[in-house]
């Protein structure tokens, strides 16, 4: 597989590159139109809401409700199958337009609507590489 | 060239048996080749006057590696419908349609292929590299885990019994039963079965998926009147349509909107104002079977049942042959017959109007073809035993 897709492509190129470097940074950025102001996501080059090509990055608290989840039992993933079953959450971020973000929920027990709150987790060959979000549900 | 047709209608089809994944003998574009000529055999014509291609999804055997083998005269069209997953299983449906109707072409042959030897993993050829690192990074990565997202919420939050998906897992098995050349035949899928089988992604279980098996099928759609010429059993293309519905859909990393819709309203509706007809006057549905959650959306989406009444309308009494209300998957579908990306159902829906099917609907005269529910973009066709123009 080559080509924009892949994460082993000249990631810096990549048009989410800021979201990466942000976790990295533990910071979670979330892409916006600059002209009108919409949240934009996942990341594009161009406001699907006014057309614009000026996109800017804000910054916005790693908490969000559980929008869907799941719980694998089959290793599909190599670098993850030693944790199957694992959980994995949805999380709607409201304080960004809506964003969706797909992460590894720890600890269990969140249901739709639930809230949770991110950790930032640093890069690991598990992780593909990439620094990540873990979620984890609010007491 | 002469007049336009007005109407288009399949000649001949053409199918391998279904092997397990990596079981096949031949290599896969063997394995194509031979579906094609049984479908020209089919039709009465010669493999080499089919001057059309069209496919879908991650095929990578266009027309133009099938034309040399196939001694093609003249090679007037070769598509193929973008989108990953089996979305466009019934747009390449429309495509040929497209080109028939458009005169570009006259014989168009609508197929797929799938063996492990040549193409990999199934998993990984139909996803088409669309589990970017806003999945990967968290061990997602499959098309099971992806539509496991979607069935969790259409369950908890839009309030869809998981006794629908159990209906229609049950029902495929069961015509599964009757039909000899389905992989899952023989399999009696009773409640206890299904409850007990294991987990793949909860909230899907093992008999809520499809499965990777080597296999290839072809269909050769030409014009209406041409088809009456060639056999004495045309089955007529009523309408199709290959589409997307917002407001936020394509390649989307799961924020598309709505989240748990099918992406078939578009195609659905289209395929309705086309043909004329309605849900209400279908006879069968050969239903794209990925996963049952899907399934369940697909038949909201296309105006069967709603998702209030879905556990009351999708049971299992309903959705078997011959007497339900809606029989689906007559030939055991993508999950008990055998999984060849969609392009299966296509074949038995030809089957069923032409009286061949394992499981009979005595009388029918419309059956629609669902294409992969879920994907970036999704499509349907519906088929007639009459020329309904």
């Amino acid at each position: 597989m080559t080509g924009e897709r892949n994460a082993a492509v000249e990631f810096g190129q990549r048009v989410d590159a800021p979201y990466w470097t942000g976790l990295a940074e533990g910071e979670l950025r979330i892409q916006r139109c600059t002209s009108c102001r919409k949240w934009t996501w996942p990341a594009d080059w161009r406001c699907p809401g006014c057309g614009s090509y000026d996109l800017g990055w804000e910054a916005v608290e790693a908490v969000g409700t559980v929008f869907s989840r799941i719980r694998t039992h089959y290793p599909f993933v190599p670098a993850y199958a030693d944790l199957v079953p694992y959980d994995n959450v949805l999380v709607e971020l409201p304080q960004a337009g809506g964003a969706r973000l797909i992460g590894l929920l720890t600890g269990g027990g969140a249901r739709i609507g639930d809230r949770v709150r991110g950790t930032f987790v640093a890069a690991s060959e598990r992780t593909a590489g990439l620094p990540v979000l873990t979620w984890t549900k609010e007491s | 060239m002469g007049k336009r047709p007005t109407g288009v209608a399949v000649a001949g089809i053409g199918i391998t048996p279904y092997h397990k994944r990596g079981a096949s003998p031949d290599a896969e574009r063997k394995l194509l080749l031979k579906a094609i000529d049984a479908a020209a055999a089919d039709a009465g014509i010669p493999a080499s006057e089919i001057d059309g291609f069209c496919s879908y999804g991650a095929d990578v055997q266009e027309g133009t590696r099938l034309a040399g083998p196939l001694g093609t005269r003249e090679l007037r069209w070769s598509s193929l419908v973008w989108g990953g997953g089996g979305g466009g299983s019934a747009g390449a449906i429309a495509m040929a349609e497209a080109a028939i109707l458009s005169g570009h072409a006259e014989t168009v042959v609508v197929y797929r292929a799938t063996a492990e030897s040549s193409s990999g993993r199934l998993l990984r050829a139909v996803s088409q590299g669309v589990f970017g690192p806003h999945y990967a990074a968290h061990g997602v990565d499959s098309p099971a885990q992806a539509l496991g997202l979607r069935t969790q919420r259409l369950i908890e939050h839009d309030g869809i019994p998981p006794s629908a998906l159990r209906a229609i897992a049950q029902a495929c098995y069961h015509h599964a039963g009757k039909n000899p050349d389905a992989v899952g035949h023989g399999v009696d899928l009773t409640d206890e079965k299904y409850e007990s089988s294991r987990w793949i992604v909860e909230p899907l279980r093992l008999f809520d998926s499809s499965r990777e098996n080597d296999a290839a099928a072809a269909i050769i759609l030409t014009s209406a009147e041409r088809a009456r010429d060639l056999t004495d059993k045309p089955v007529y293309l009523l309408a199709s349509a290959i589409g997307a519905d917002g407001p936020k859909w394509g390649e989307l990393d799961e924020n598309h909107e709505p989240y748990t819709s099918s992406s078939q309203v578009s195609a659905g509706r289209r395929v309705w104002e086309r043909s004329g007809a309605t849900p209400a006057d279908v006879d069968a549905v050969q239903l794209y079977v990925n996963f049952t959650g899907p399934a369940v959306s697909a038949l909201i989406d296309l105006g069967f049942c709603t998702a209030e009444n879905a556990g009351e309308f999708l049971t299992f009494e309903n959705l078997i042959a011959p007497d339900g209300k809606l029989p689906i998957c007559t030939g055991g579908g993508d999950l008990a017959e055998g999984f060849l990306h969609g392009m299966g159902n296509a074949v038995e829906a030809v089957r069923l109007l032409r009286g061949e099917s394992s499981n009979p609907v005595p009388g029918a005269r419309l059956c629609l073809v669902s294409g992969g529910p879920i994907s970036e973009l999704s499509s349907a066709a519906l088929f007639a035993t009459t020329d309904g123009r």
